[in-house]
Order: structure tokens, then C-alpha cells, then sequence
């Protein structure tokens, strides 16, 4: 479902530039592959692919699981963005969320590379789910001065809230041509 | 292409001169973006290349290769794909993280399009697989096997057999997809599933046998498949020994009218190579080789002729028939066809006929490898025997292919054949002495002079006119290296021994020897110089050619040296069985044997010897490997060495072969080994827990003497057990149970046997154990004393005589009717495993179909006593078998007992 909803979406806002990498990382079940018509938890990362005209896009969907996470960093050099998906209804591991991230973060390659990062709060549809605003808190966003970076909200279910985050980061690759 | 190109042209081509350290930066061009699939698929050619030469990777440079790797994967250009599954497959070896991959792979494998590269990311997500993913995989590689395209349900079919080794019980559960794919369309899958599913059932004997029952009835259209099935039926024949499994042998002849060329000439190679096979029932296969001879395809023509080959060796007259179209197949252009052709005609030709084609072999001999100037030379030798008037012929044949050319391999083959003949041809000798003294003159291989001059000392003084022999011996000792000098000396002193008149002049020679350069020729020479001086030391140390059982030896004396205790009494040789040099080389060939035998079921059962390599080898496994029986026992006496309590009863005096307590397909596996010590009986009960999710602690074995009409079973008393802490997955490990036998009684007992242990469950991935366990019995099968246990096999060089000097003081003569065996064959191996004895003058061997036949055997009790047995045996198909047995020992109560030992 999200494989169709990725191309349609990307082709719909009419991209310019033949090729960029996304890199889509978080916690396991925050949903990168929820919609991957898998109900089995990724193990590794599986790469999805699309391309509309002249335009392609990769991305890496890796796995959140604990023991995959050191796994990413093989990534890094070759992203040209991050969608980092938080399930905004996982109080509990919120702050797990905020650990990975700050390592991911300080990680010597993402350091250099001031590529822009797009959070995804998921499962906004859940009531006891945290607002974007929340998160950004919780994970301390405001901290982040060396990239761009924006939050939104979304419901990997329905594709809703998917479609501005995307053309956020597509807007971002739009102005800093991928190295 | 480019990679079968370099193989032949060497350096000047692309992958000649490639280098590691190149490669590992190119392979940077793997994270460039966009992805260039023709230059990734050359680099990954370059990875897969250095591979195959032996390069290793060290697993951080593997593994950092292997993340590179992973992001092809946002490429889909196909040729690309297939060659980064192949890299996956070459570095899974050795990177780490391998399983990174799995979701990449079964997406792939998943992928509903007709992908060529479906096949490789099955084959590729077998290897990375391990024992703690497979479940997560299972579902996968289920759906694959039943996939409709051939090449997917093969590969995936493929990797369940090799997945099978990680975890058997998980593959158990895809038969119904096996079963499924049996019926595919491929002609491979078949063969591939049928595989798949002996791999499940081959340790249920009675499941094989349904299995074969229900697809030889025609449901298989693939030629392999069936191929692959008469190699199950011709098991299942052969391992049976009631010859209740007879009714599979109409299959086999169905087979032979099969339209497949492969699947007639494998059923009738199988009928061929059955072991029992009758003239009768050879006759189909026969003719159905004959007609492949007359084939005009080479390939049929060389397996044909092959079989027929080996089988001469056996039923030279069954092959007869054939003779007529074999002597075309001489002037075969295809060298290899007219080998096998002569060396077959040689064994069923009469004598008339050798001539001829001892003159046809020379003229092509220089035309053809050494491999086959083997099976020639063999085929001579074998042919010497039978027709010994034509042996000068045969030497002149075997001498003059001493001179040709050829490797070491070939010409030890006709000096072992020289050998043969001069053991078994003694009117050969003389002749063959003197080829063989001019062929060490100029002799390449020091390994072969040694054992020439060897064989010159043994044999040479008792030649007409031994002389002769001195000085081709005595001209290795001026030109030769170190070995063959050394070698020279010890046969020089041989002929000293024995040639009265030429002693003095030996001992000049040899004197002259103490001046060598070397060591060991020096110590050789002063050794013997020192003998020879005096007659009671040269016909102990020279003449007398019996020896111990070297293993056993070596344990003995190891035993004593480790036991300070002893010291006070000197080594007791007693113990250590004496063998004649006749009867160690007998051992060896018989190892020989039994290598070139498990060579060759090997080669007609691949699958299932395979799977029989993968159980990790116990202590019972490696002493059934072992050469001879003394060898086997050595290695359970340095497994008990370890047990403190054990290694206290002093040396060990015999020990059984193992006998089975349990099914082999049960959840523990018990075998029992019974050791006899001076003063002890001890029972070594091999546990081996075949269950991956249990984990038993603190193993027993409850041990119950069943009530006895032997009155010394009274004096084994049970005095301790040594447990088996814990007994985990797969891994074997002994309980010893211990009794003392009260003044050296040797009686005949049963025992029921109980194995008792905790068992605790465990995780069957990481075996880590749950805290709790409870205990449980497990009755294993009944275990039996019987006399051959206390007894020794001897080798005796005259049994006649030993028979004589035991006379007949202590002799007993019982009479039996054997009404349970059907022949003398099975009643003399039924007798032999009773007593455990050696059996001597070849009475071991009994002809077919024989009605009588005297069966002579040699032992030595426990505590040092000899007994010898003559069995007499008459054949009658009405009664069976009847036989009158005569023991003769020093010991009344020995004699008793050992005739008592049959009923």
C-alpha cells in the first residue's frame, strides 16, 4: 500500500531531479512498512523503488528493531534525506526514540551531511496519541540546528498527513541538490 | 565468460593479475548513486573470482563488502541482481549480519512476476539463514517448494535439504509441500523433491519402503527421479538381511524395461552390485548391458562395460554371455572402453584365450592414464592367481610395465600385485624376486625400495640361491638416501640369520654399515651385528615374525606408565594380544576394504551418505571407523582414562563391539558397550538426546540382573555408576555402570535397563534450559552377558599344532542343532559373534551354498587362559544346520563354559 502511495504521491508533485535516496528509519512498529501489506516485522531493510519520467527514488526502509538499529549507519553516506517515523502513540518508548535519534544524529557521516530530516508522527488517528508539538518536545527537535527539519502528523493507514510531509522534504531536495 | 576464459589463458587476461586490496576499493563504485549495473556486475565477478581462488576476507572487510553490496538492491537490472545473490552467497561465509538481507530476499523470492532471479534469492536466503531465523523463514521457503515455476520449487526444495542440517525438525514438517512437488512439471523438481523426502523419512526404514512402493508405480516421469529411487530400493535390499524386502526386487527388474537408457542402466547396475544376488536374477540386467556395449553412444558403452567389469570379479560367469560383443569393444577408439573391455575379458576368458590379450593389453598400454594402467595391472593380478601356469607371462608383463613410465601410485600397484604373487604363487618366487631386485637398481620412489627390501629379506633367504640377492641389496646401501640404506641393512641381517655359511661375510658388510653417515643405518647395523653373535637373540628378534596389536599395546603401556602403583611389578605382556604379521596385514586390507567399500556405496547413494556425514561423530561412531577391533578399543580405553574411577580398575582386557538399545530413530538413543576389566564388568551406556527443545541432568541407568541358571551371576555384585551430568542436544555422552566380578567369576547374565534423568525443557535456538525439570524413566532394551566377552581373539600361525598341545585333558564336545540359521554362512558368523573369537585358516570364509564346513577359532580367556575350537558343520536344508563343537583349554571350567556359550 505505502510502496503505491510513495510513487503515486511523488509523481503526483511533478519532481525534477533524476534521483535521490530517502532513508526511512524509527522504532520498531512506528509503521515504516506498516503499510507494506507485511504483517511480519522487516528484518534488515527492504528498498523500494519508483520512477515517474526521467525521476527516480530509492527507499531504504529499514528495520526498527533493536538489534537492526546499528544496522542504518551503512546508510548514511548515501541518503539524501531522513524520514525518521515516531508512533506517537508509544508514550513508553518515546524516549528510546529520542536516544536513537541523538545517535543517529551524532553519527560521524551524518554529521558531515547536513541532509534535511522529515519526522512523521504516525498513528495520529489513535486518541491517546502525543500532537506533533508533543513530540517535537519529547524528542527534543529544537536542539537540531545543523539541518533542516519539520514534523507532521500522519495516519500510514490512510496515506493522510503523508502527502505535506513529502512535499516538505521534496521542496528541501528541491533547493540543495543532492552531493 | 570472461571469468571460464581466464582459467585457461592465465595471467594476460582481466582477472589475472587481481589483487585484493584493488578490488576491495573498487568495490566503492557500489555506493555511487546512480548505480552503474555493468561495471557492479564486474566488480562483483572480480569479489566472486578472488573467492574461488582462496582469497579469504577477514569478516570486518567481509562484512563492510556485504553492507556495500546490499544497496544494489535499488537496482533492478536482472543480470545484476543474479550476480549480487551470487556474492551474497560467496561472502555469507564470512560476513557478519549476513540475516540483514532476509527482507530484501523474501521480498524478492515473493515477487509475483516471472523474475529470472527468483530461483537465486532462494538458493541466497538459504545461506544466510540460521538456526534463529529459520522460523521466520519457514513460511517463505513452504510457499516456495509448491511454487508452479520449476526452477523455484527446485531451488527452494534444494534449500530445505541443506537447511535440514540446521534444523531437522523443521523440515520435517514441509512433506506435504514435498509431496506436492513431487508432481510438478520439472523434471528436476521431482528428482530434487524425491530427495527431499527420503531426507525425512531415511531413518524410518518402513516409511522408504512405502515411499518406493507408492512412485515406482508410475507416477514419476523424470528419468533422475527414478534413477534416484532404485538407489533407495537397491538400499533397502541390501541393508535387509531377512530378505523380506525381495518383493522390491521386481521393481528393479520392471525398471530394466524402462525407455530411459539412465534409468535401465542404473537398475541393472543396481541388480548387479546386490549381494546376494542369483545367476537367475542376474540374467535381465545382464542382457540389458549387453545391449548398451553394442551402444553407438560412448557414455553408455564405458558405464556398461564398467559394470560388467565389476561384476566379473564376482560372477565371472554371468558375464560370459557377453564375451563376444566385449572383444569388439577392444579396438574401441575410446581408450578408456578398451581397458575395461580386456581387464573384463581377462577375468571371464578361459586360459587359452590370455595369451592373446596379454598381447593386446602391451600394445595399447603407453596409450592410456595411469588410472587405468591400475585396473589393469589389477585385473593381471587377479588373473595370476586363477591361471597360475601363466604367471611368467604375467611377471614379464607386470616387469616390463615396472620399466614404462608412470606415477608412484601406478607403480606401487604392480609391485603390490608382484607381492601378491609371490604370497600366493610360491613357484613365482625366485623370478619375481629378481625383477623385482632390478627394478630398486633404478628405483625413483625410496617408499617402494623400502618395502622391496623388505620383502627381499623376508623371502630372499629362503630362496634356492639367496646369495645373489646380497649384493643388488648391498648396492643400496652405497647409492641410496638415509631410509633405503637403513632398509637395506635390517634385510641384510635377515639373510645373516638364516645363511649360515655367508654370515661371516654378511657381518663384513654389515660392519662396514657402522661407518655410515647416518644415525639410524648405524644403530641398525651395531643392533644387528650385536644379535647375530648370538643364535637365541636373532631367532627371538629376527625370526620370529608374530607381533602385538600395536594399539592395544600402546594402550596397555600408557595405562601402566600412569599408574605409579604398578611399578612394583614389571609389564605384564599377557594382556596384549599377540597377532602374526600375516593377520595385521590382513587388518589393513581388510580397513582397505571397507574404505574402497564406503567409497563406493558412497558414489551410489550420494544423498544419504551426505546426510549421514552431518551427525556429528560419538566415541562409538569413530571406533566403528576405526581399522581394526584393537583399534576401536583403544579409543574406549582413552575415553575412560578421563573417568578417574574407571582408569582405577586396572588395564582394560576386552571391550564389545557396540549393540543398539534403542531404535535409531527414537528420542534418546542408547547404545551399550561392555568392557571387561581383572576384577570388573563395566557397562558403557552411549546416551545421545536427539530432542533440541530438552536438556536431561544427572543421567543414570538403573540397571536389573534377570534371575539366571548360571551360578556365578550370584558373584557379580553392582559396586558403582558413574552418571552422565548432563546430556544436552546432540552432543553423546557415557554412563558407566560398574560391577565387580567376585573372584574373577565370568558368568553369562541379563539385565533389564532403565535409563533415569531429570529433564528440563529448553529453548531450542539458544538451549538455554527452564529452571525446572522433572524426572523420568526410560526403559531401554534388555542387555546380555554372553562368554564371547571375556574372550580374546588370538592369532595362532599353526592352528593344528596349538589344537595338539592343548590335548585333550580339558576337552568338551557338545552337539547342537542350529534349526534358526538358514546357511553354514550364517551359522559360522552367528558362532563367531558368540565367542567373539578369532576365526583361523580361512574357515572364516565359507563357500556358497556349502554343506559342510569346519570352522577352527583361537581366543584367549580373561586371565590369560588360551582355548581353542573346532567346529564341524553340516548343512540340510530340512533341519538346518548341525554342528558338533570341540573345546580344548587348559581350564576345565574354561572349556565348559566356552561350549556352553552356544544356544
Amino acid at each position: 500500500m505505502m510502496r503505491g502511495m510513495w510513487s503515486s504521491l511523488l509523481a503526483a508533485l511533478g519532481l525534477l531531479r533524476r534521483r535521490a535516496n530517502l532513508l526511512c528509519v524509527g522504532l520498531d512498529n512506528s509503521g515504516k512498512s506498516t503499510a507494506h501489506e507485511e504483517v511480519v516485522p522487516t528484518v534488515g531493510f527492504s528498498v523500494e523503488m519508483f520512477e515517474r519520467g526521467k525521476v527516480s527514488f530509492t527507499i531504504f526502509d529499514m528495520s526498527g528493531q533493536g538489534k537492526y538499529r546499528d544496522l542504518w549507519r551503512h546508510y548514511f553516506s548515501e541518503a539524501d534525506g531522513i524520514i525518521f517515523v515516531i508512533d506517537s502513540a508509544d508514550r513508553d518508548r518515546i524516549v528510546v526514540a529520542r536516544e536513537e535519534l541523538a545517535l543517529m544524529l551524532e553519527n560521524k557521516v551524518l554529521a558531515k551531511r547536513p541532509i534535511p530530516v522529515l519526522f512523521l508522527a504516525n498513528k495520529m488517528d489513535l486518541e491517546n496519541g502525543l500532537s506533533p508539538v508533543e513530540c517535537s518536545e519529547a524528542l527534543g527537535l529544537d536542539r537540531i540546528r545543523d539541518r533542516a527539519w519539520n514534523i507532521s502528523a500522519c495516519n500510514a493507514l490512510t496515506g493522510e498527513g503523508l502527502e505535506a510531509g513529502l512535499e516538505w522534504i521534496i521542496d528541501m531536495l528541491r533547493q540543495a541538490p543532492p552531493q | 565468460m570472461a571469468s571460464k576464459k581466464s582459467d585457461i589463458d592465465g595471467d594476460d587476461t582481466l582477472f589475472g593479475s587481481l589483487d585484493k586490496a584493488t578490488v576491495v576499493q573498487e568495490a566503492r563504485a557500489f555506493n555511487e548513486s546512480p548505480i552503474n549495473p555493468k561495471k557492479c556486475r564486474l566488480i562483483l565477478t572480480k569479489i566472486v573470482y578472488l573467492l574461488h581462488q582462496g582469497q579469504t576476507y577477514q569478516t570486518q572487510e567481509a562484512t563492510d563488502t556485504f553492507f556495500s553490496i546490499s544497496k544494489l538492491f535499488q537496482n533492478s537490472d536482472v543480470s545484476l541482481r543474479q550476480m549480487v545473490y551470487l556474492a551474497i552467497k560467496e561472502l555469507s561465509g564470512s560476513a557478519e549480519s549476513v540475516f540483514f538481507l532476509t527482507a530484501s530476499l523474501t521480498k524478492d523470492m515473493n515477487s509475483r512476476s516471472d523474475l529470472i532471479y527468483r530461483p537465486n534469492a532462494i538458493r541466497a536466503l538459504c545461506k544466510i539463514t540460521d538456526a534463529s531465523t529459520m522460523q521466520s523463514n519457514e513460511r517463505f521457503i513452504k510457499q516456495s517448494i509448491v511454487d508452479k515455476k520449476p526452477d523455484v520449487s527446485s531451488a527452494a526444495i534444494i534449500s530445505a535439504i541443506h537447511l535440514s542440517s540446521l534444523n531437522r525438525e523443521v523440515v520435517k514438517r514441509w512433506a506435504n509441500e514435498a509431496q506436492e512437488a513431487i508432481n510438478s512439471k520439472g523434471v528436476i523438481t521431482q528428482y530434487h523433491a524425491l530427495g527431499l523426502l527420503y531426507l525425512m523419512r531415511q531413518h524410518d526404514r518402513m516409511a522408504v519402503i512405502k515411499m518406493v512402493q507408492n512412485y515406482a508405480r508410475g507416477s514419476l516421469r523424470s528419468p533422475h527421479a527414478i534413477v534416484m529411487l532404485i538407489r533407495y530400493t537397491w538400499k533397502i535390499i541390501e541393508e535387509d538381511d531377512s530378505g523380506s524386502s525381495r518383493q522390491l526386487f521386481e521393481y528393479l527388474e520392471n525398471w530394466l524395461r524402462h525407455k530411459s537408457d539412465m534409468v535401465v542402466y542404473e537398475a541393472a547396475r543396481a541388480i548387479c552390485s546386490l549381494k546376494d544376488v542369483t545367476p537367475k536374477e542376474l540374467f535381465p540386467a545382464v542382457s540389458a548391458l549387453q545391449l548398451m556395449i553394442v551402444s553407438h553412444k560412448p557414455t553408455l558403452r564405458f558405464a556398461a562395460i564398467r559394470t560388467l567389469n565389476k561384476l566379473a570379479m564376482t560372477h565371472p560367469n554371468a558375464v560370459f554371455p557377453c564375451n563376444l560383443d566385449m572383444e569388439n569393444l577392444i579396438t574401441d577408439s575410446n581408450r578408456s572402453i578398451a581397458t575395461f573391455a580386456i581387464t573384463t575379458l581377462l577375468k571371464t576368458g578361459n586360459e587359452a584365450s590370455v595369451d592373446r590379450l596379454m598381447k593386446q593389453i602391451s600394445s595399447f598400454m603407453s596409450e592410456i592414464s595411469d588410472e587405468f594402467k591400475i585396473i589393469v595391472v589389477d585385473a593381471v593380478r587377479a588373473l595370476c592367481l586363477k591361471f597360475p601356469s601363466k604367471q611368467t607371462l604375467m611377471l614379464n608383463f607386470l616387469s616390463g610395465a615396472l620399466r614404462d613410465d608412470g606415477g608412484y601410485q601406478f607403480k606401487s600397484a604392480i609391485v603390490e600385485a608382484i607381492f601378491d604373487i609371490i604370497h600366493s604363487i610360491p613357484e613365482s618366487k625366485e623370478f619375481a624376486l629378481s625383477h623385482l631386485c632390478e627394478f630398486i637398481e633404478d628405483c625413483e620412489f625410496p617408499k617402494l625400495a623400502v618395502r622391496i627390501l623388505h620383502v627381499l629379506g623376508a623371502e630372499g633367504p629362503h630362496a634356492s640361491s639367496p646369495t645373489k640377492y646380497i649384493r643388488f641389496i648391498y648396492n643400496r646401501v652405497i647409492l641410496e638416501t638415509s631410509i633405503v640404506r637403513a632398509a637395506a641393512v635390517s634385510a641384510l641381517a635377515q639373510f645373516a640369520v638364516y645363511l649360515v655359511d655367508a654370515r661371516e661375510r654378511i657381518k663384513v658388510l654389515l660392519d662396514r654399515c657402522t661407518d655410515d653417515s647416518d644415525d639410524e643405518v648405524r644403530d641398525r647395523a651395531a643392533m644387528y651385528l650385536r644379535i647375530l653373535n648370538e643364535q637365541d637373540l636373532a631367532t627371538k628378534y629376527i625370526a620370529d615374525d608374530s607381533t602385538f596389536a600395536l594399539a592395544a599395546l600402546e594402550n596397555n603401556l600408557d595405562h601402566y606408565l600412569k599408574t605409579p602403583a604398578s611399578f612394583s611389578r614389571p609389564f605384564d605382556i599377557k594382556n596384549v594380544p599377540v597377532v602374526s604379521k600375516e593377520q595385521e596385514q590382513a587388518d589393513r586390507q581388510r580397513a582397505q576394504a571397507a574404505a574402497r567399500d564406503r567409497a563406493a556405496t558412497g558414489q551410489a547413494a550420494p544423498a544419504a551418505s551426505a546426510a549421514a556425514a552431518a551427525v556429528p561423530a560419538s566415541v562409538s561412531e569413530a571406533a566403528a571407523a576405526a581399522a581394526s577391533p584393537f583399534d576401536a578399543q583403544s579409543i574406549y580405553a582413552k575415553a575412560m582414562e578421563r573417568v578417574p574411577q574407571i582408569a582405577a580398575l586396572g588395564p582394560l582386557y576386552k571391550s564389545s563391539s557396540p549393540v543398539e538399545l534403542t531404535d535409531p530413530v527414537t528420542e534418546y538413543i542408547v547404545t551399550c558397550i561392555k568392557h571387561v576389566f581383572p576384577q570388573h564388568f563395566v557397562f558403557q551406556f552411549e546416551c545421545k538426546n536427539t530432542l533440541n527443545d530438552s536438556l536431561l541432568e544427572n543421567v543414570t541407568v538403573v540397571m536389573k540382573m534377570q534371575p539366571s541358571d548360571d551360578p556365578d551371576a550370584a558373584g557379580l555384585k553392582p559396586e558403582f555408576v558413574v552418571r552422565a551430568e548432563k546430556l544436552a542436544f546432540d552432543i553423546p555422552a557415557s554412563v558407566y555402570v560398574v560391577y565387580r566380578r567376585l573372584g574373577g567369576v565370568t558368568p553369562t547374565a541379563e539385565f533389564t535397563n532403565t535409563l533415569q534423568f531429570i529433564v528440563k525443557d529448553c529453548d531450542p535456538n539458544t538451549g538455554e534450559p527452564d529452571e525446572e525439570g522433572f524426572e523420568e524413566d526410560y526403559l531401554v532394551e534388555d542387555v546380555e552377558i554372553v562368554v564371547g566377552d571375556y574372550i580374546q581373539p588370538t592369532y595362532v600361525p599353526d592352528f593344528e599344532r596349538a589344537w595338539a598341545e592343548l590335548g585333550d585333558t580339558h576337552q568338551v564336545v557338545e552337539t547342537y542343532a542350529l534349526t534358526a540359521v538358514t546357511s553354514i554362512r550364517s551359522a559360522v558368523s552367528t558362532v563367531m559373534d558368540l565367542l567373539g573369537m578369532q576365526a583361523l585358516d580361512n574357515s572364516s570364509a565359507v563357500k556358497e551354498n556349502a554343506t559342510t564346513h569346519q570352522l577352527h577359532l583361537a581366543g584367549t580367556y580373561v586371565g590369560g587362559i588360551p582355548v581353542a575350537v573346532r567346529a564341524r558343520m553340516a548343512f540340510n536344508p530340512s533341519t538346518g544346520v548341525a554342528m558338533e563343537m570341540a573345546v580344548r583349554s587348559r581350564h576345565p571350567v574354561v572349556s565348559q563354559r566356552v561350549a556352553n556359550a552356544i544356544q
